[in-house]
């Protein structure tokens, strides 16, 4: 199932070369952690543990368990604290 | 997650909240109320320097007095290795915390930690702070912002190098960082414009004013096992920060949760705590410390102050086509301020399709930055609101109808990527329109300003256990401090979920062992968070309890449905039985298995973000410069209320505290930066008399992610609240306030000294 996903400037230039737009076949956030950390190594980690996940608008707090429909779009961004 | 349709029975409604006798009868305990047999007093000496090194502290006449059980420092902290940890935003570094509960090498600002001090008594205690040496060099100091980031500033850390630049700089500086975000075209974007006003801003740091004081009491065993009795916004996370600083496992600490006395994001980062326990361990007795007014000020987290510019770019229709803000924050001494917050939230009101945002986070010679009430957004909303309201006028068009044009909706690109989830600004902009003081007449020397704000609101891990009484009522138990009317939320889902009275639930804050684990009372996400991990488990014991009406009627479980507080045959064709009560079933529980009860846990998302607009109406004594707010009407998409009263609760609060950000808080410090008003005699929070009606108007658009339609509520209402008023000073006598606080001073200046009309 294919997903768009998109990174900001900062994860891209740290983790991908500046690839920031890819498109990647799965059907869970863990499905595309895994496919990111095949082809980027040491991304998974960071997106696991540092990032929140936007799924078609939706924040979620952790990337791991959340599921995609077909054609998502899938933004990581840092994770916020309130007060 | 499918939401209720039915009309609610307890959700919505206003009930009586379950904290209020031992409040009001002076029984509910504090984090100072809290001792133990055999309790020493702690206290702790603090720098009088705003900068200097420390050459060396000699402790010996202090340990040497008669009833002075204990007196540590640094040194007796563990090393902490210098790395980020954690996501960007609050990426922690314990090289830095374990430096700002105790110094090291250098004093960083008046008021910070040197030692600790436990004794039989405060006398005593005091007396040994006197007794201890402290050897300091005393360097030039950097307060402000703008001075930190000057070429020639004094180095708070002579080797920070910027993070976020590429190539990394090889001069250090005091940015600790830099972050930018960006959407667009600026430079197209820019050209299409008819209108563009570009403005420099400042706003001061200001403190989260709190009533309650930092106090704790900490018990450490000779078994290596410890407990804390503290109030927090966390008790989880209190846990988490000083067992870390102590070299503690996690399940050797416990911590229990205290009454709370106001927090508004102060009180998510720990002060007393890790000393306390470092000086009991060594005492080999409880230790209780209790800040004073002075060492809150002076010693705990305001948020950061600022200077920022903002420009704007508008089309003759009122289209916005360009927006760029460039904001720099102080961190104070440590590396961490809101910056990057300020940076997402800044224009996120508005659908603009080229946008630039670039943030600096910069320490300085103040107390660490901790979180206040949607940190960093109100301080860009301050910026960015003004900068609309000069450009409403220029293009003569009403403040509000401008805002509607250019409004984010749902699928609106955001700057830090994804495009917006969910909508509810567009209806707080028509609710102020529709509002029959928005267009009422105005006397001399008033005027009338609008502004908004935008809040993501949060999610994340929350806990929570129901347990089931013989009597039919059931204990809630959470770990979210209560801070906001907590207790009563969860007791009216609760009540909904079962579909029992409100009083017959009892909702409690369970201690670190007692629940799972809980992230703080902050972020505006306890109603949402915490409020489905109690849906979550009152519906795995309303399952249980369909079961055991099932073994007593002797059919199969799916036979049973739960309707209205009852269990009840799912059809004529599974017998004929009148309906079970709650009550009932909870009789016979040792009888059909033993107690019926439920945990649960979640990491939450799906939240939606908070949106605010607000109109105020204010006089200008144009005598003293003393600015009056009449009345003040907020409008807030709120999801669905489950308690509305605390839902106003929350709106008016926000606007108290941004009225006082706006008109009068600020930190003075003197040439040798030592801060010169650390009370709440000269630094002026806003008192009743101060305050006009703060009218709260709730958007109800349910959030369909949560069971019963919740958002968060507690924050979003501060963001508009200094650029409202500032807008209406400029309304009331042309003057454009481009600092806060707008103190009588500043604005009889602006008065006396800026003879032209300004927008």
């Amino acid at each position: 199932m294919p997903t768009r996903v998109v990174f900001s400037s900062s994860l891209s230039d740290r983790y991908t070369g500046g690839e920031n737009d890819l498109e990647i076949d799965a059907t869970s956030m863990r499905g595309v952690i895994r496919a990111l950390e095949e082809r980027f190594p040491g991304i998974g980690e960071h997106l696991e543990e540092e990032t929140s996940v936007a799924i078609d608008g939706e924040i979620h707090e952790t990337a791991y368990f959340q599921p995609l429909k077909d054609g998502s779009e899938i933004f990581f961004i840092p994770k916020l604290e309130g007060g | 997650m499918n939401q209720e349709v039915k009309p609610f029975k307890w959700i919505g409604t206003r009930q009586i909240r379950p904290d209020g006798v031992p409040k009001v009868t002076g029984t509910a305990k504090f984090g100072a109320d809290y001792s133990l047999p055999g309790s020493l007093v702690g206290r702790i000496l603090r720098s009088p320097h705003a900068h200097a090194l420390i050459k060396s502290i000699d402790t010996s006449k202090a340990e040497a007095l008669e009833g002075v059980k204990a007196v540590v420092t640094s040194d007796d902290f563990p090393n902490q290795n210098f790395e980020y940890i954690g996501p960007e935003r609050v990426a922690v570094n314990f090289w830095h915390m374990t430096r700002n509960i105790l110094a090291r090498e250098k004093a960083l600002y008046e008021g910070h930690a040197i030692a600790g001090v436990a004794a039989v008594d405060a006398a005593t205690a005091a007396e040994a702070m006197a007794l201890i040496e402290v050897d300091y060099e005393v360097l030039p100091h950097a307060i402000d912002v703008d001075d930190a980031m000057a070429e020639d500033a004094p180095l708070l850390f002579e080797d920070m190098i910027t993070r976020g630049v590429e190539p990394a700089p090889t001069k250090p500086s005091n940015v600790s960082k830099i972050l930018e975000f960006t959407l667009g075209d600026m430079a197209a974007g820019f050209a299409e414009a008819d209108e563009v006003v570009e403005k420099d801003f400042k706003t001061a740091a200001v403190h989260q004013g709190y009533i309650e004081p930092h106090a704790c009491l900490a018990r450490y065993d000779a078994d290596g096992q410890g407990e804390i009795w503290c109030s927090s916004q966390g008790h989880f996370v209190v846990r988490a920060l000083t067992a870390k600083l102590l070299g503690m496992k996690l399940g050797d600490l416990r911590v229990n949760p205290a009454e709370i006395g106001g927090g508004f994001g102060g009180k998510t980062v720990v002060y007393v705590e890790p000393v306390a326990m470092a000086l009991s361990k060594k005492a080999g007795h409880p230790v209780a410390i209790t800040m004073t007014r002075e060492e809150v000020f002076k010693s705990s987290g305001p948020t950061s102050g600022s200077s920022m510019t903002v420009k704007i770019g508008v089309k003759k229709d009122g289209t916005i086509t360009a927006a760029e803000g460039t904001f720099r924050f102080q961190a104070g001494a440590f590396p961490g301020s809101p910056v990057m917050n300020a940076c997402m939230c800044a224009f996120a009101t508005y659908d603009i399709p080229n946008q630039h945002t670039v943030g600096y986070d910069v320490v300085c010679n103040r107390p660490k930055a901790a979180a206040y009430r949607a940190p960093g957004s109100p301080i860009s909303a301050f910026g960015v609101e003004s900068v609309l309201d000069i450009l409403a006028k220029k293009i003569r068009m009403d403040p509000l109808e401008f805002r509607l044009k250019n409004a984010a909706d749902v699928g609106t690109s955001m700057v830090y990527g994804p495009k917006l989830g969910h909508g509810g600004y567009k209806e707080t902009i028509k609710a102020l329109l529709d509002h029959p003081g928005y267009k009422a007449g105005l006397g001399p020397n008033q005027g009338r300003g609008a502004a908004s704000g935008y809040w993501f609101n949060g999610g994340g891990e929350s806990g929570a256990t129901v347990h089931l009484n013989a009597d039919g009522t059931a204990v809630v138990a959470t770990g979210s401090p209560d801070i906001g009317g907590s207790r009563a939320s969860m007791a009216i889902m609760a009540a909904e979920t079962f579909g029992f009275d409100y009083d017959q639930v009892r909702a409690t804050v369970a201690d670190t062992t007692a629940v799972g684990y809980t992230h703080v009372t902050g972020g505006s996400r306890v109603t949402y968070a915490t409020g489905i991990a109690v849906v979550n488990a009152c519906k795995d014991a309303v399952d249980q309890l369909r079961a055991r009406a099932a073994m007593i009627w002797e059919v199969d479980v799916d036979g049973v449905v739960w309707e209205d507080g009852h269990a009840k045959p799912a059809g004529s064709n599974v017998g004929d039985f009148d309906p079970l009560s709650l009550k009932d079933i909870a009789a016979k529980m040792g009888a059909t298995g033993g107690a019926i009860g439920a945990s649960s846990t979640v990491n939450a998302g799906g939240q939606a973000p908070g949106f605010a607009t607000q109109y105020c109406d204010v006089e200008v004594d144009p005598e003293t410069g003393k600015v009056t707010v009449l009345r003040f009407v907020a409008a807030q998409d709120v999801g669905r209320a489950i308690h509305p009263g605390y839902v106003d609760g929350q709106i008016q609060g926000g606007v108290a505290q941004g009225i006082g950000w706006a008109l009068n808080e600020e930190y003075i410090y003197d040439d040798k930066g030592r801060l010169q008003n650390a009370g709440f005699l000269d630094y002026r929070v806003p008192v009743a008399s101060d305050l006009p009606n703060i009218e709260s108007v709730q958007v109800e658009l349910p959030n369909p992610n949560h069971p019963f339609g919740v958002k968060g509520v507690g924050e979003v209402n501060i963001c508009p609240v200094m650029a409202a008023i500032s807008n209406a000073v400029a309304n009331a006598v042309g003057r454009r306030m481009d600092s806060l606080p707008m103190s009588p001073p500043k604005v009889l200046d602006a008065l006396d000294n800026r003879s032209a009309e300004e927008l």
